[in-house]
Order: structure tokens, then sequence, then C-alpha cells
């Protein structure tokens, strides 16, 4: 993900601003691993091959294979 | 077990573009202004997200709840996140919201119980997952925002029309499209 659509992104939860801690990056600066964490409640939300999963904790697990 | 579209080799993992991704692709195409921010919900495939932003310039961003379906949008090169409907998405973000749902009746005979099915199939009456976003969409519109909603006759126009009415919306058939089976129509909700 470019790090732009943090503009537009916000916890799922609460609804408060998430801050990004960045684990990699790819040669044009888009992030392609890290955690986005909200700055309310605290809960950690992965981003993995450039894509942030923002389900709610209890979804992330609850859908097909 | 493998079922029978698997045996076929058929795409089971991610809905792929038909007629109704197109007509809400070439509604969105003319409505969508370059300077718009945009968010496709439901993106499947990424296609309708990345013909709006080739076609109009817009800002475009793709939500799905299927990885897979998140994962095929990226690779068209549309910026994508994987959501429940709306749910992480700020106040007031988006000029204009995208959504082609899952809006066929379930047949409890054919359930398949994979992410095609969850692609598809909008429960009992086919508005389980229209419904929802219908009541939450707004809080993510920028002022003059709209939506733009693909529903099928299958699904029911007229109720839709009337939770959109319930939820502060004014609703407009801005095109339709007759098949054999069923009626498409594309909705613009513009905030009363």
């Amino acid at each position: 993900m470019k790090e732009s659509l943090m503009d537009v992104l916000c916890c799922p939860m609460d609804k408060s601003e998430l801050e990004l801690e960045v684990d990699e990056r790819a040669d044009d600066e888009e992030v392609l691993a890290g955690t986005l964490v909200c700055s309310e409640c605290g809960e950690r939300y992965p981003i993995e091959d450039g894509i942030p999963n923002l389900l709610p904790p209890d979804m992330r697990d609850d859908v097909p294979a | 077990m493998t079922d029978l579209a698997e045996r076929r080799g058929v795409e089971t993992e991610v809905y792929q573009p038909a007629e109704d991704s197109a007509l809400l692709a070439s509604v969105a195409e003319d409505a969508v202004e370059s300077g718009d921010r945009v968010l496709e919900v439901g993106t499947g495939s990424g296609w309708v997200a990345e013909r709006v932003a080739t076609e109009t310039g817009a800002d475009v961003v793709a939500s799905d709840v299927n990885p897979h379906a998140t994962r095929q949008a990226r690779d068209r090169g549309v910026a994508a996140v994987r959501a429940d409907l709306v749910a992480p998405f700020r106040d007031g973000a988006f000029d204009v919201v995208l959504f082609n749902p899952p809006y066929l009746p379930e047949d409890a005979a054919a359930a398949r119980d994979d992410w095609m099915e969850t692609a598809l199939t909008g429960g009992e009456d086919g508005r389980a997952v229209v419904d929802p976003f219908v009541e939450s969409v707004s809080r993510v519109l920028a002022a003059d925002g709209y939506v733009l909603v693909l529903v099928s006759s299958l699904t029911g126009v007229d109720e839709v029309v009337e939770l959109a009415g319930e939820c502060g919306f004014s609703a407009v058939a801005l095109r339709e499209e007759s098949y054999p089976f069923e009626t498409l129509s594309v909705l613009k909700l513009v905030p009363a």
C-alpha cells in the first residue's frame, strides 16, 4: 500500500486514527509489510504483500478457506 | 469433495467480471470525474475499479472481504484493502462509492460454503449484504458525495429504494438492462 492510503483509513472498530509501523518497503517506497495500530484501542492490523487487512478481529478467521 | 465447478477448472475463489460488472463500470465511467476519490466496495477481481481509474483518472480504492480478491485487485494496480464494507474508511473520505453486491437469494440446496458463494449470495432474500451497506455508507461520503449501487430484480429494487429512503437517501435509477432472468439497475443514492 502507498502511504497516502492512510488519508482514508481508520480503525474499523472505533474509527480512530491508525499509526503505521513499516517492516518492509518496495523500491518505490510502497509498504509491503507492516502493521496498522489503532491510536485509541491499540488493536493491530497486519499489512501483508502490500495489502492491509482491516477486518475487525472477530472476522479475520470466520471465513471460507 | 471437489464440486463440479472445481472439476471443470472454473474459478471458485473470485467472482470474475460479468454483465453486472460491465453495467456498473459503464455508468461509473460517465459519472466519476478526474478529481474524485472513489471507493469500490466488494471489488472482486478489481476489474471495475481498474476501469474507472483508467477511464476517468480518479483516485480509486478497492475493498473486499475475500483475500483472493484483494490480491487480484492489487495485481491490477488498484489500491486494495481487506475490509468489511465501509468499516475501516474515514468519515467523509469519498466523493463516490461503488458497489456491485452479492445479490442472489440463497439456494440452500446449492450451498457451496466457498468464496464464490460469498461473492454471489445475499442471504435468504438477496439483501443480506446490500442492506448493511446502505445503512452504513453515508458516514464515508464527502459533502456532495453519492453512491452507485447495482441492484437486480431478483433482489428487489423497490425494497432497496425503500431502505435507502429510510437511511436518508434519495434514489434514482441511472441505467437499466434486461436479461432473460433478471433486470439489472444501477441506482444513484444521494443524501437527501
